[in-house]
């Protein structure tokens, strides 16, 4: 479905991504593990369209999308759930949702039903509808990215660090989100650090590094994996 | 009743001011920058669509469209030409600059159309009316009815559409509007496009009730609307509105009570105090609260 070769991106003179590769498959959760400043946000922003690539493909439905810009890489229906600044603090729970449908509001009556049926995922955001976002609890700030994005009908989620920042109980009904939007056949792309929560949901994992990919495979394969495991996974081996 | 009379006065033409300040608010909310050529712009559009009318003499009501136009395209020219490369964090001095070069600029292509340095602008409803004591034009009056539909208009747009609702996204957090891939550029456009309109209309009522455009108007537009909103609060909507009205009021008691030569110093002044007792001006303190509120979340 989604298809990344050879991708190199750049800040100035310093490669962020040096000849990065991986595939995402339809109704798979793909995640990309890696520790801080490995290139993660930075994959993520490049195939969003955020960020410009200096070389490589990005392939989307067999469509290369790497001069794209990002509001029409939304419409080929790959959308992005930042982290920190979640949601627009300012405007209500029901005008962030809006937002995220933005590119169909002609559609008035089918923008309606999805508000509709993101009420019942998250029953939490129809108490909140009226609240300013920015009054929410970070878990619930999340939700409301997470339905925001669902909004703009997505056929790949690029979800960046969901569990950042948020007390260990709500990182557990996060994840738990996740786990159930992937049951439900919806493709995600999610980028972490916290390895032991993302590789038991994930379909397939790649590790980055100093914006290498260092490692492909399932999460069974890490778990065969000594060096990796210990690099990765280490907090559960030694307790 | 003569006290009564000043503030009747002052109220009907600070609602001028009020829509002057909407304007720049609308800019300064979205983009948090000022644009000191919005009064060239104002002026500009005024100039020009006198001109068009003495080449084909449209009329009163061809002028109006004429201003109505123009001016949201020459304000897009000024965003395209000194706002949009400066998008960036760090782009609020340049930009600010920027504008001010734009300023002489459409003051010089409007002095260059205005050759006689003064030109008659049609004027409509001249007539007066006596309420008991209180003598109230009825064009000012017109004036201020046109304000208060306006802001209405305003505020419904703002509030109450979808491009309204992308609008105020925008300008909450641009980064956030791109990450979820809202073409804030073509907003932004939009948001010049409105004011640019919005301001015209403040200017042709302004204009018809002066009937006369001198080429000062464009620097008195940008003074005006800007004191008006500090004396408000930067960046607030409602803020922008009192402004307008408190200016207006100081002004014209300024002018009954002291004499018209000490009406600029008494709202400097004014403006100073309100700015010292209360930084971020009468209503900007909330807003000021907020932001810091929320970085400090962050």
């Amino acid at each position: 479905m989604l298809k990344v070769e050879d991708l190199v991106t750049s800040y100035g003179l310093i490669k962020a991504l040096r000849n990065v590769s991986l595939e995402a498959e339809k109704g798979k959760l793909t995640c990309i593990l890696g520790p801080n400043g490995a290139g993660k946000s930075t994959l993520l922003f490049t195939i969003a369209g955020i960020l410009k690539s200096d070389k490589g493909s990005i392939n989307f439905l067999n469509k290369d999308i790497s001069k794209m810009k990002a509001p029409e890489i939304v419409k080929e229906g790959l959308v992005l759930v930042p982290e920190n600044r979640l949601v627009f603090p300012h405007l209500s729970v029901q005008e962030n949702l809006l937002a995220g449908a933005y590119s169909r509001f002609n559609r008035k009556n089918e923008v309606d039903e999805d508000i509709e049926s993101m009420y019942r995922r998250f029953p939490i955001l129809k108490e909140r509808y009226s609240q300013e976002a920015g009054t929410l609890s970070g878990g619930e700030q999340q939700m409301l990215a997470v339905a925001r994005a669902l909004m703009a009908r997505p056929k790949l989620l690029l979800m960046d660090e969901p569990s950042v920042g948020l007390a260990p109980k709500i990182v557990n009904t996060i994840f738990e989100i996740i786990k159930s939007l992937s049951e439900e056949g919806i493709s995600i792309v999610l980028v972490e650090q916290n390895a032991v929560k993302a590789s038991a949901i994930a379909d397939h994992i790649y590790l980055l590094d100093q914006g290498e990919i260092t490692f492909s495979g399932t999460p069974d394969q890490i778990e065969d994996n000594d060096i990796i495991k210990r690099a990765y996974l280490g907090d559960i081996s030694e307790s | 009743m003569e006290f009564l009379q000043t503030c009747i006065d002052g109220l009907l033409f600070g609602s001028a001011y009020s829509l002057l300040a909407l304007s720049f608010s609308l800019l300064f909310g979205v983009m948090k920058r000022i644009n000191l050529a919005f009064g060239s712009t104002l002026l500009l559009s005024a100039v020009f669509s006198l001109w068009i009318d003495s080449v084909f003499s449209i009329g009163i009501f061809g002028i109006f469209l004429v201003m109505l136009g123009s001016s949201a395209l020459i304000n897009i020219y000024v965003e395209k030409l000194c706002f949009f490369p400066h998008r960036g964090n760090y782009g609020a001095t340049v930009s600010m600059i920027a504008s001010f070069a734009i300023w002489m600029q459409l003051d010089e292509l409007s002095s260059f159309l205005l050759p006689d340095r003064t030109a008659s602008f049609p004027s409509f409803l001249p007539d007066s009316l006596f309420l008991i004591d209180i003598f109230i034009r009825i064009d000012q009056l017109f004036l201020f009815f046109i304000a208060i539909f306006m802001t209405c208009i305003f505020f419904y747009v703002l509030y109450k559409t979808n491009y309204g609702l992308l609008l105020r996204g925008v300008s909450f957090d641009r980064e956030l509007a791109k990450k979820i891939g809202v073409n804030s550029n073509k907003i932004t456009s939009f948001a010049f496009a409105f004011s640019g309109i919005f301001g015209a209309i403040a200017a042709f009522l302004i204009l018809s009730t002066e009937s006369q455009v001198t080429p000062f108007f464009g620097f008195w537009c940008t003074l005006k609307g800007l004191v008006a909103m500090m004396l408000g609060g930067i960046g607030s909507l409602p803020g922008a509105i009192i402004g307008g009205l408190v200016l207006g009021l100081i002004e014209s008691n300024v002018i009954n009570y002291l004499g018209a030569e000490y009406r600029d110093i008494c709202t400097y002044l004014i403006l100073l105090f309100i700015l010292v007792v209360k930084p971020g001006g009468l209503m900007g303190s909330a807003i000021l609260r907020d932001e810091r509120a929320a970085s400090e979340r962050i």
